[in-house]
């Protein structure tokens, strides 16, 4: 060791590019990273090309769409109606199926809801930057998502004005003391969204300051100038409003990291804390926040891919962008396929012929069709990701987003009918059918989801402008076009 | 180097010594099980044929099984063996954890970790030969450490269901493959990484991505399958899905404590990388650890709550055992030592480059994963509480200190960094490259 430690050429026989200073190789043509806006697109524009889309009229396509939207909303109320007047007969619930299309919806869309958050607060702590041009309405997304989910769990108790009285679902006594059960996880999901929920409409809320404060000042009626400049909250883009803006950001990134897990952890505990086969596996948790990540970017893809097109926004929303979301849903689709892999394997490695009976039946039961339908869209699609023309090719790409909610679905009724319908005694079996009240309801929720996405892309800006503009270069002080010239 | 080499051969007599010792340790041992009459246990196992769902309850009497608490008399053997066990899968843990860092970083197409990656390959090629070599004793003395070899499947229901996998043949070979694979993987990373150094080509990185993308699926369902054999089947009648991610969860915390103190010094002054690594890669691997020390807290919790809440004798004697005697306080011990401690502690950012918390919270993180594994292995042995023999100490320094030995020499056999790797840019130039590509700034 006589040369100095600092130097690599002491270290190997491999040739160091430079003993003392150190060479650095710029990446190879094809292995440069594509810009986060396309086309060297200026501050002013990436103002106008989203704050337009608010601030113009709704091109045609969106009065059909949101008439649509809202009339099957309309359909999934008036369900609920129908439901509450009638009684919770008109479900297709039955002995011993006694929780089945509800739950698997409230799980499915708490699911979607989830990449929201991770993608404002995770990849924001994680600095992935391209996280900009998606998280606005990943967020909407979450909320909406949230708000459909909340749905199934309070009509679910049929007289529904119970479920908001102390002793059922608020955590207060009722008439006689009786407090709601405490050790159940059903009231802890009750804690754990509305939580979770709350958490995100700050998060979503504080990230449209500026930008609300930004059409605030291109507003030419007197409405929009009221109704923008009372939520921006005052914003006047000072150095102060900045750094205080900055803080909160940060904090409610950090408080809102642990929810992402909890809430699908919680949900996961619906069934894990139980004894039933096909519930009760350790693996829960992280497996329900995987597929949770999985079918939430699946449903941002689903919306953003047709909004890009829609709306012209291709310098914005990049192929880029498109192909590192097909990457987190074959990441999270791989742990998905480990979870389901591993239930199989213990299943059989515990010797419980009980635990190994559900997962054969799950296969090669009555349900063989769902089980096996939830493994071609979970397990099988997202490989084909693999590939780039599969990740680069937009209609693929959206076409794969939608298997992907479809096979996520499916999970959630795996799980959760085909563990219940046949139990320990073969007298007792049964198998769900839903009612068309059931499919009614969960086809309306899409259309109320549907209505505030559409409402949420006619009022505010769908992709967070001020953001965006601090991953172009210009907003890079060491870049040839950063600094302080006119780029407005 | 000289020096080096003098103390590899010390160490290799040493382990050479104890491995002699534990053969004659086994010898003497299993003249003692000849001589003893098999009858106590041929009635547990016999009571532990399965009347279906009574698995649990029945597998009370089998081996390494039940409340335990009752002390045994242990053989130098089965001391050795479960001393070596433990600290077999501490290095295991960290040969793991890096094979994982460098199977992400080509798979995620990392810029920042660039300039660490030769650390964490360098560690992750100790696999083979030395895991490999050092997995000798544990196939030696197999039946001195393994309940489930001694047992008749035809007895015992939770072995004979899963009898493909659990005999002599499939645990000896299995575990041969898997430690070799793994080696496999591991230099197949570091060679390619190699050539790159010398010509710069991108293939050597398309290469090492289509190696990640496949290895990282071969390093999930492998790494349960090895420490399923190695660990759970102390006892194995447990079962838990959770297993595998725990195991990994626990290693790849180690190994980030690890590699965050090797780049703290090796970026010091004169040190092989201190022009490639700064305050972004140190945070960064801090940020990591943090992370993986809740990650690891919630896969344990999760596996111990829904253990704990369903109350199903089939699983939660695994942890009864663990909560007897003074296991309870090892127990305690990683709930605030695994986990709040070192939460709190690496809750501020800032801390995170602080060495003077730092190093004793990785030196913590070493000492608290070595209680990890005891907590997981030890109790088959020493049911009745916690057990310190000089083995451990022994054994948990020599296996260490044999690996640290070597992955110095590989670390100076070859260059310090990825001289030519087309992310090192980023890598030195915190993503503050210009656009034309030229000479970097550092920050």
């Amino acid at each position: 060791m006589a040369k100095s430690a600092s130097d690599p050429q002491s270290h190997a026989g491999h040739s160091a590019p430079v003993g003392a200073a150190l060479k650095v190789y710029p990446a190879p043509k094809e292995l440069e990273r594509e810009p986060l806006v396309l086309n060297n697109r200026s501050l002013g524009w990436i103002t106008d090309a989203i704050a337009g889309i608010c601030e113009k009229p709704m091109p045609k396509w969106w009065w059909p769409a949101f008439i649509i939207s809202f009339g099957v909303m309309v359909m999934m109320f008036s369900m609920i109606a129908y439901e509450v007047s009638t009684g919770i007969g008109v479900w297709g619930l039955n002995q011993p199926a006694n929780w089945a299309w509800d739950i698997t919806n409230f799980v499915f869309w708490i699911g979607i809801g989830h990449a929201g958050t991770l993608i404002s607060a995770v990849l924001f702590l994680l600095r992935q930057k391209w996280r900009t041009s998606i998280n606005r309405s990943a967020e909407a997304m979450t909320l909406f998502a949230v708000a459909c989910a909340g749905i199934f769990p309070v009509f679910h108790v049929g007289r529904v004005w119970f479920a908001l009285l102390p002793g059922y679902l608020i955590p207060a006594p009722n008439a006689n003391g009786i407090w709601p059960q405490f050790r159940s996880p059903l009231l802890w999901d009750v804690f754990a969204v509305s939580t979770y929920g709350t958490v995100s409409l700050l998060f979503w809320f504080t990230g449209l300051i500026p930008d609300l404060a930004t059409l605030r000042d291109r507003a030419t009626s007197k409405v929009r100038k009221f109704f923008y400049g009372l939520f921006a909250l005052g914003w006047t883009g000072s150095n102060r409003n900045w750094s205080n803006y900055e803080k909160a950001y940060l904090i409610l990134a950090g408080l809102s990291t642990p929810l992402v897990l909890s809430v699908h952890s919680i949900v996961s505990f619906d069934f894990a804390v139980s004894v039933v086969p096909g519930w009760h596996t350790t693996i829960f948790p992280p497996y329900f926040v995987a597929g949770a990540i999985f079918s939430g970017f699946g449903m941002v893809l689903t919306l953003l891919i047709p909004m890009r097109t829609l709306f012209k926004l291709e310098d914005v929303i990049t192929v880029r962008h498109v192909e590192l979301m097909c990457k987190v849903i074959l990441a999270t689709g791989s742990i998905v396929g480990y979870a389901y892999g591993m239930e199989f394997f213990i299943a059989w490695y515990g010797g419980s012929p009980y635990e190994l009976y559900a997962f054969k039946n799950r296969a090669f039961g009555p349900y063989w069709w769902s089980y096996w339908s939830m493994i071609t869209c979970n397990v099988i699609s997202p490989h084909l990701f693999w590939f780039k023309w599969c990740r680069s090719t937009m209609w693929f790409v959206w076409l794969i987003s939608i298997v992907v909610n479809i096979g996520m679905w499916f999970e959630r009724f795996v799980i959760i009918v085909t563990s219940l319908h046949r139990d320990y005694l073969p007298g007792s079996w049964g198998y769900f059918t839903p009612s068309w009240v059931d499919i009614l309801t969960f086809v309306g929720s899409f259309g109320l989801f549907m209505t505030l996405f559409l409402l949420f892309i006619r009022f505010l800006p769908a992709i967070a402008i001020s953001e965006v503009k601090g991953v172009t270069p210009q907003a890079d002080p060491h870049h040839p076009l950063g600094g302080a010239k006119d780029h407005h | 180097m000289n020096h080096a080499f003098l103390i590899l051969k010390r160490w290799m007599a040493l382990l050479a010594c104890a491995g002699i010792l534990s053969f004659a340790g086994s010898r003497i041992e299993a003249a003692d099980e000849a001589a003893k009459t098999p009858a106590a246990e041929t009635a547990a196992t016999t009571a532990a044929t399965p009347a279906a769902g009574d698995a649990g309850h029945a597998a009370a009497n089998v081996p390494g099984h039940g409340h335990g608490g009752e002390a045994k008399h242990v053989s130098f053997a089965e001391q050795f063996g479960y001393s070596y066990l433990t600290a077999y899968m501490f290095c295991l843990s960290l040969c793991m954890g890096s094979l994982f860092l460098v199977i992400v970083h080509h798979l995620f197409d990392a810029g920042w970790s660039a300039s660490i990656r030769r650390v964490t390959e360098q560690l992750s090629s100790l696999l083979f030969p030395w895991m490999l070599v050092l997995l000798i004793p544990i196939l030696v003395l197999q039946k001195q450490i393994y309940p489930w070899l001694s047992l008749d499947p035809a007895q015992d229901h939770s072995l004979a269901v899963k009898v493909v996998l659990f005999n002599p043949t499939a645990f000896n070979l299995f575990l041969i493959a898997l430690v070799g694979s793994w080696g496999a993987i591991a230099h197949s990373f570091r060679r390619w990484s190699l050539a790159q150094d010398k010509d710069g080509k991108v293939e050597w990185t398309r290469k090492s991505r289509v190696l990640a993308a496949a290895g990282i699926f071969y390093f999930a369902f492998s790494l349960t399958l090895g420490c399923f054999y190695l660990m759970k089947s102390l006892q194995h009648q447990f079962f838990s899905t959770m297993y595998g991610v725990y195991y990994f969860a626990g290693s790849v915390w180690t190994t980030l404590a690890t590699v965050y103190v090797l780049i703290m010094v090796l970026s010091r002054p004169g040190m092989p990388l201190e022009k490639v690594v700064f305050k972004r890669q140190q945070q960064d691997v801090g940020v990591l650890f943090f992370a993986f020390t809740v990650f690891y807290a919630y896969i344990h919790f999760s596996q111990y709550f829904l253990i704990w809440n369903a109350a199903m004798p089939e699983e939660t004697f695994w942890y009864v055992r663990r909560e007897y005697g003074s296991w309870k306080w090892v127990g305690f011990t990683i709930l605030f030592g695994h986990f709040f401690i070192p939460f709190l502690l690496m809750l501020n950012q800032d801390i995170k480059r602080k060495l003077f918390l730092m190093f004793p919270m990785a030196a913590w993180a070493w000492l608290m994963h070595y209680v990890d594994m005891t907590f997981n292995v030890m109790p088959v042995l020493h049911p009745e509480g916690l057990h310190v023999s000089i083995l451990d100490p022994l054994l948990w320094f020599g296996m260490t200190g044999f690996l640290a030995v070597m992955f110095w020499r590989n670390f100076n056999s070859a260059a310090p960094y990825p001289l030519r790797d087309p992310r090192f840019a980023e890598a030195v130039t915190h993503h503050e490259i210009p656009a034309a590509g030229g000479a970097a700034s550092h920050h």
